[in-house]
């Protein structure tokens, strides 16, 4: 038997791994097989190395997916509220932006007012009334951006 | 982190391994959108044989696949929303939990799936890291069956993982190819390779 036909035994053997055979091929295999005892014992072989494989023993930590199950619902439970108060926080600045608004005209006269009975230059006024509205928003930005760096810092954490 | 460890022997479960269906996909999929606790805990339960050995047998290192196994959850639980219920759940946890092993491996700047080298070239390949082996060697409990096991640990990771998957978690080759995030010729050129490299890698006599 020449070489080829063990090559092209192999070769199909290990299509019928990976892809599958067609019905011709499987045939012409099989009678391979039965004819040469070479190949179907290195075949066997093969066979018996892919059925170690499927039987790998493995030990995994008793306790591994309880600690697991653990750490995503104390995970589950840090994130969930973060979104409520976020949903929160875009409400109250929305309230906060349309007061501010409807609002401006008073507190610009509630400046000058100040201003006239102080005697102060325009410009300070003028400064006064930027840092009136800056201020509050840029507290709140602050705030926000500890608490997200808090709830990064906290869901590194490897162990619970 | 525990000391206590029980062997595990693959039990083919038809529940673990016929794979989900599509209405239970969507299920899933809904379930994963809610950050359902309890489902995850099921999920948990079901899977994690599975994928503590992928990352068990990727990684050599049964600590970091433990820390592993608990972020690939982290993530699942994070970002189960784009879990759409069209693949198979497994294939996107296991793509999950292949992404944080290369990402670590780069973070710890030890051979990675990706640098490993071209494991389309015809470049012979590595021996293992010894101390790997020796590890895994300690969770290999059947004497008969450890030369077959150190031979798998013997070739590439990229072998190694294309074998475990398909051989062992029984994957098809479009869902090793999703794993993956490679072409399908790519899969089956590896499985091609891979079983070449087992079967040089086996001491004679063995299997």
């Amino acid at each position: 038997m020449s070489e080829d036909l063990h090559k092209r035994a192999q070769e199909l053997f290990a299509q019928s791994l990976v892809e599958g055979l067609s019905a011709a091929d499987q045939i012409w295999l099989d009678g391979h097989l039965r004819d040469c005892g070479d190949c179907a014992r290195e075949i066997a072989s093969t066979r018996e190395l892919l059925h170690a494989l499927r039987t790998v023993p493995v030990s995994v930590p008793r306790d591994l997916a309880a600690r697991t199950q653990l750490r995503v619902r104390l995970r589950a439970q840090q994130s969930a509220p973060t979104s409520t108060s976020s949903a929160l926080l875009w409400i109250i600045t929305a309230v906060s932006w349309l007061l501010g608004l409807f609002s401006a005209p008073l507190v610009w006269r509630a400046f000058s007012w100040v201003g006239l009975q102080l005697n102060l230059p325009k410009l300070v006024l003028e400064f006064g009334f930027v840092l009136w509205w800056t201020v509050p928003a840029l507290v709140a930005v602050a705030a926000v951006l500890y608490q997200r760096g808090g709830g990064t810092v906290s869901t590194r954490r490897t162990d619970v | 982190m525990s000391a206590q460890a029980f062997t595990f022997t693959v039990s083919r479960s038809p529940v673990l391994f016929t794979g989900l269906m599509t209405d239970e996909r969507q299920i899933l999929a809904a379930g994963l959108r809610r950050r359902d606790p309890d489902l995850l805990d099921r999920l948990i339960e079901q899977y994690q044989q599975r994928l503590y050995r992928y990352l068990l047998f990727l990684t050599g290192d049964p600590a970091l696949a433990e820390d592993l196994f608990q972020e690939t959850w982290i993530r699942v639980l994070e970002r189960g929303h784009q879990y759409n219920g069209k693949s198979k759940f497994e294939s996107w946890l296991f793509a999950i939990a292949r992404n944080l092993v290369i990402d670590v491996s780069r973070r710890k700047k030890f051979p990675s799936l990706e640098d490993l080298g071209d494991p389309e070239s015809n470049q012979p390949y590595d021996p293992p890291d010894d101390h790997a082996v020796s590890v895994l060697q300690l969770l290999v409990t059947r004497e008969n069956e450890q030369a077959v096991q150190l031979s798998l640990l013997k070739i590439p990771a990229y072998y190694r993982e294309v074998l475990l998957l398909r051989f062992h978690e029984e994957l098809g080759l479009e869902e090793i190819a999703t794993v993956l995030a490679t072409p399908l010729s790519t899969v089956k050129s590896r499985l091609y390779r891979g079983l070449e490299a087992l079967k040089s890698a086996l001491p004679q006599g063995a299997a």
